[in-house]
């Protein structure tokens, strides 16, 4: 896995000005924007999705090919995918957190639990989008995997207006309901998040292990 | 070292099914058209497709059961296929250095200096031969055992060509059980290099001989007519008639030679091999 974890950070030097700018966004927001949240969201996102990208480069020109004749494993490959993407995701998220808070206590501005709060929330949402992306990139290429994705948020949207709807035709009141939920603790919302989160990594790395080992190059 | 025994695969109305043999010290070439099942027949034993019949055994074991240890002893080389054109040869040293346990790092970057192969260039840029001397030299620069080349001089000029072909034969001295499994549509590449050859169209192996039989023993008879009712047709492969006459394809053509001293014999270049395999008639 190592060899391949090098490959792809070698590959990232292609969007070495990108990175530089994602950086220099990300100071910008931890300096200006009062919104801690956006400040560390969005670097962190975008930077995780590299390994998406990577995945293209892997695909370009035919080059599955010879990727997979060296000393790998499928396996290996599918598990290298999302190490390089909770290394990028995760790391960036690091380091705009930090970033962030000692910008805050140089300030002495956002209250510390807030700050928490919007840099913890960050997390599982990057492990999510992970999870949605990589099986969907493996299986559908890059071309392809957008209008999957398109189709999918399409899907999701119309289930939601088709819930709302049925609840309204039922008279049932979603938000009464919602309301009626026993109270967690934030700590407590943040740790279910953050399983669910680790709960659809595992679930993602059995479809792209199943979407990889059917693949023929 | 290489066993493929009776491997079918099958692409809509096209099916490859071959049994091929790669003997430990012994340089093997496969050698056919484009689109004659070279590739595929090399995709399927490193295992990159999946296969409708036959058993692929390397070293030994299934091809399903190689270890990782297994695939670092097999060096490939794609001839539309190889490391991603956004890095450089700087970058794929520390890949290759964690992939293979015996990566000679001293090796290949005497050889990239040898074959001057700039460092720190994009392999996107560099010409088609600079391309096809890294692909040869990544596949030989971990001590592998075999060698799985499919065309890898395609596009060369001859100079290029010698040069790889020189390092395929710096491999083969390395260790006297290395072997390799050389494909090509140029015959020439492969009538100098390899000891046994085996000819592929659509799918199938028509012929299987070693490369000093095939051009010591296999000619071409130019009979006319008459030669040819009288001809003793145990020894012909295949026939083609021709404007003046018939082709025939031997490969006792001593025999022709010492019994029928009135007629023309050719000496059988592996080219005419093919294309009397090919498009000749059985006898």
């Amino acid at each position: 896995m190592k060899g391949l974890l090098i490959k792809d950070f070698r590959l990232m030097k292609v969007q070495k000005s990108f990175f530089i700018l994602m950086f220099a966004v990300g100071i910008g927001q931890a300096l200006l924007s009062e919104d801690a949240s956006s400040a560390i969201g969005f670097p962190t996102f975008i930077v995780s999705l590299f390994a998406i990208s990577s995945i293209s480069y892997d695909e370009f020109d035919n080059g599955n090919a010879f990727l997979f004749s060296l000393p790998i494993t499928r396996s290996g490959y599918v598990a290298e995918k999302y190490c390089f993407g909770i290394i990028l995701g995760g790391g960036v998220w690091a380091l705009s957190s930090a970033v962030i808070a000692i910008v805050s206590i140089a300030r002495n501005t956002a209250p510390v639990m807030e700050l928490l709060v919007s840099t913890a929330s960050i997390l599982p949402i990057m492990l999510i989008l992970l999870a949605v992306m990589i099986p969907v990139q493996l299986k559908f290429g890059g071309e392809k995997s957008r209008v999957a994705l398109l189709v999918a948020y399409g899907c999701i949207v119309v289930l939601g207006l088709a819930v709302t709807k049925a609840a309204e035709m039922l008279d049932v009141d979603l938000f009464a309901m919602l309301d009626r939920l026993p109270v967690m603790s934030l700590g407590a919302v943040i740790g279910c998040a953050v399983l669910i989160a680790l709960l659809a990594l595992a679930v993602s790395m059995g479809i792209s292990l199943a979407v990889i080992k059917r693949k023929q190059f | 070292m290489l066993e493929i025994n009776g491997l079918v695969k099958r692409y809509g109305d096209f099916t490859l099914d071959c049994t091929m043999h790669v003997e430990k010290g012994r340089i093997t070439g496969l050698i056919g058209q484009n689109g004659a099942g070279k590739s595929t027949a090399f995709k399927a034993v490193l295992g990159l497709i999946s296969t409708d019949g036959g058993t692929i055994r390397i070293f030994g074991k299934e091809q399903g059961e190689l270890t990782v240890k297994d695939r670092q002893k097999i060096g490939v080389v794609f001839a539309d296929s190889g490391f991603s054109g956004y890095l450089t040869v700087s970058d794929i040293v520390p890949v290759l250095a964690n992939l293979y346990t015996d990566f000679d790092k001293a090796f290949f970057l005497k050889q990239a200096k040898r074959f001057e192969l700039p460092l720190r260039k994009k392999i996107k840029e560099f010409s088609t031969g600079m391309k096809a001397k890294l692909k040869v030299l990544t596949a030989t620069a971990s001590h592998a055992k075999l060698l799985l080349l499919d065309e890898p001089t395609v596009g060369l000029d001859v100079v290029a060509r010698d040069e790889l072909l020189e390092l395929l034969r710096e491999f083969m001295e390395e260790d006297e059980e290395n072997a390799i499994l050389i494909s090509s549509h140029i015959s020439s590449d492969l009538e100098s290099l390899c000891d046994d050859l085996y000819m592929i169209h659509s799918g199938k192996i028509v012929l299987h001989e070693d490369t000093d039989v095939l051009l010591s023993d296999y000619g071409l008879l130019k009979v006319d007519e008459r030669q040819y009712a009288g001809l003793d047709r145990q020894y012909l492969m295949r026939v083609r008639r021709g404007p003046y006459g018939y082709d025939c394809l031997t490969n006792q053509k001593r025999y022709y030679m010492e019994n029928y001293p009135g007629i023309a014999v050719e000496k059988g270049s592996i080219d005419e091999v093919i294309t009397m395999m090919i498009r000749g008639d059985e006898v």
